[in-house]
């Protein structure tokens, strides 16, 4: 099991600056998942009752001159501390090198007598070198990283109807008053480019709808509704054409996942998986400076639902 | 406005600076759970909690803060309402950063409180807060009518009053507020694990008061919970603005702590509105009454 690359100043800034900052908001560590073409960040895929993220990456988009090469169809996967990784990568931008060579080591600590796994950091400055040593876990069995690609095969699955959410800032505010009003989170996202959000409490109920938002997928023709009743009706009537899901959500969950904000995404969809069973957002980067997907990175989150089976 | 969905509303009222009214409500709201009653007229809105029958507050929000009052009851309607809940609800409506006003509704088919808002493009937020049938009748306490003589009072800036009330905290428990007309002054004693006095001196101090109104000397002891929840909980923004703080003594010792919150159009709104200019008569009033402790007030009903 071998694994060495050389991260470029553009990986180590998208990493850095953007990406493991917003997985450090939804937990400690994540898993890291090297294939021949791609890396990939998983948070929480193996377990299906917290906030679930994936930041795909072609190899390209971080590292130059990959090399990998594993038993298991050269892949490996391992779970690594993002505070510990973003602190080292920190440090490495103060080197004045233009080399930050990576790989995978097993050193053996003075007091301990197994070796055990790091990921090793070494910038090359003109004159030193630093290395950081940063533990990891023992490489995942072969089930394991069968089941982290099947999570991601999984996500392939897109929701039948994605809808262009506004302004994630201006979304994460709304969010951010609505959490002191209910726990619970109702959101509803119609064919017809619709958004709700809605929070039903046996004192309040209090919602947002965002209308004729940019539809990806099956869409509809929202002018069959009648647009003089209230938002929450006109909801209703869009599940009962079928042509609307609606799912609940913890409000925790959904706070949380707005800092997917700190990776600057430039579009966001949203969308419900099929039988209602969490809610998918997907988000897009263009190349910097043009209004071009960029497709050598892809990032989605998933929240589950809290109650499948209702509505 | 005018359509059929008016009938049978006691209150329809389109308010553009949410925001201000938030700022008014935080002002009295001193703990999580407060039921407040909301009374309509055809003068404005006025929101009331009591605590302890010692303590009460009142927000005024008349009706030349909204865009537009429409008030049609006979008699005047007063609900209940929790205020944690009222404050975060209308909170979630100043997250938009459109320019569109809230319409308030009383009382919708439930006898809820309704607020609506939809901005430009189209998107539409929305509240229904349950009230209730309030089961008390908020105590009516007045500064000025109970004697011929003039109550005795002083204005200061907002942050020093708030200021010198914090730094009472540690003594102890009740604290004693003395007008003495020679030399104008204002003295703020708190006794109990240590001593503090903090003193207003108008010669001294004069940038401090705005005015300073007292014929004779008088001094009451008031309990510290209560007079810190006239000043702790005002926005850090509204203080930083500064304005006057009144405080009254009536005879019988009851304080009146008054406050002046500015209802601010947000900016792009001032552009629209050209008459917004007068920022002056754009303020909500927020009075806080606090009984004096028992043992210096044995007249009290």
């Amino acid at each position: 099991m071998k694994f060495k690359a050389f991260l470029t100043n553009h990986g180590v800034s998208l990493l850095e600056r953007r990406f493991i900052p917003a997985f450090e908001k939804i937990g400690k560590s994540c898993h890291l998942y090297l294939t021949p073409e791609h890396v990939i960040l998983l948070h929480n895929v193996l377990n299906s009752n917290g906030v679930q993220a994936v930041a795909q990456f072609k190899k390209e988009a971080l590292f130059e001159d990959y090399r990998i090469s594993s038993q298991n169809e050269d892949r490996i996967a391992f779970t690594i501390d993002l505070a510990l990784f973003a602190r080292a990568l920190r440090s490495s931008i103060s080197m004045d090198g233009d080399k930050l060579q990576v790989k995978l080591v097993k050193k053996r600590a003075v007091a301990v007598e197994r070796a055990m796994p790091y990921l090793s950091l070494e910038s090359m400055g003109h004159r030193t070198a630093v290395v950081q040593d940063v533990p990891i876990s023992n490489p995942l069995s072969r089930t394991d990283v069968h089941e982290l690609q099947t999570a991601l095969d999984m996500a392939q699955d897109l929701p039948r109807t994605l809808v262009q959410v506004p302004d994630l800032h201006l979304l994460q505010n709304l969010a951010n008053r609505l959490k002191n009003v209910g726990e619970i989170l109702e959101i509803g996202i119609t064919q017809y480019g619709d958004f709700h959000l809605h929070i039903s409490t046996s004192l309040v109920t209090i919602g947002s709808e965002f209308r004729k938002l940019r539809v990806l997928g099956v869409r509809a023709d929202g002018g069959v509704l009648d647009g003089a009743v209230s938002a929450s009706a006109r909801l209703e009537q869009a599940l009962q054409r079928g042509e609307a899901s609606a799912v609940q959500v913890s409000m925790k969950h959904f706070v949380k996942s707005l800092q997917c904000q700190l990776t600057k995404p430039d579009t966001s969809f949203y969308g419900i998986g099929q039988n209602d069973s969490s809610l998918t957002m997907i988000f897009q980067f263009f190349v910097p400076g043009s209004r071009q997907m960029d497709d050598s990175i892809s990032l989605h989150y998933r929240l589950p639902v809290l109650d499948p089976g209702l509505s | 406005m005018a359509d059929d969905r008016g009938e049978g509303l006691e209150l329809m009222c389109l308010l553009d600076s949410v925001q201000g009214l938030v700022d008014a409500l935080t002002c009295i709201r001193w703990k999580r759970h407060q039921d407040a009653i909301c009374e309509l007229s055809e003068h404005g809105v006025v929101i009331m909690v009591e605590e302890w029958s010692c303590l009460q507050a009142r927000v005024y929000f008349r009706k030349e803060l909204f865009r537009t009052y429409v008030y049609q009851a006979d008699v005047r309607p007063r609900f209940g309402v929790s205020l944690g809940l009222l404050v975060d609800s209308l909170s979630t409506f100043t997250s938009s950063t459109g320019t569109a006003a809230l319409e308030l509704q009383y009382p919708g088919p439930d006898m809820q409180l309704l607020l609506k808002s939809i901005d430009a493009n189209e998107t539409c937020m929305y509240a229904e807060i349950r009230t209730r049938i309030p089961d008390t009748i908020p105590r009516d306490f007045s500064t000025d009518e109970d004697n011929a003589s003039s109550p005795q009072s002083f204005a200061v800036k907002s942050a020093a009053l708030k200021e010198a009330i914090d730094d009472l905290e540690w003594p102890g428990s009740s604290v004693k507020i003395s007008l003495c007309p020679e030399p104008p002054s204002v003295i703020f004693r708190a006794e109990g694990h240590g001593d503090l006095q903090i003193d207003f001196l108008y010669n001294a101090q004069a940038d401090l008061f705005i005015t300073f109104q007292c014929s004779h000397p008088t001094s009451h002891n008031y309990k510290y919970k209560f007079l810190k929840a006239t000043t702790s909980n005002i926005p850090a923004h509204i203080l930083k603005d500064n304005r006057g703080s009144k405080v009254t003594v009536s005879n019988t010792g009851l304080l009146k702590v008054q406050h002046l919150i500015p209802v601010r159009l947000a900016p792009a709104q001032q552009q629209i509105d050209p008459s917004a200019n007068q920022q002056q008569s754009r303020v909500s009033y927020i009075e806080f009454y606090v009984l004096p402790e028992e043992e210096n007030d044995p007249e009290m009903p």
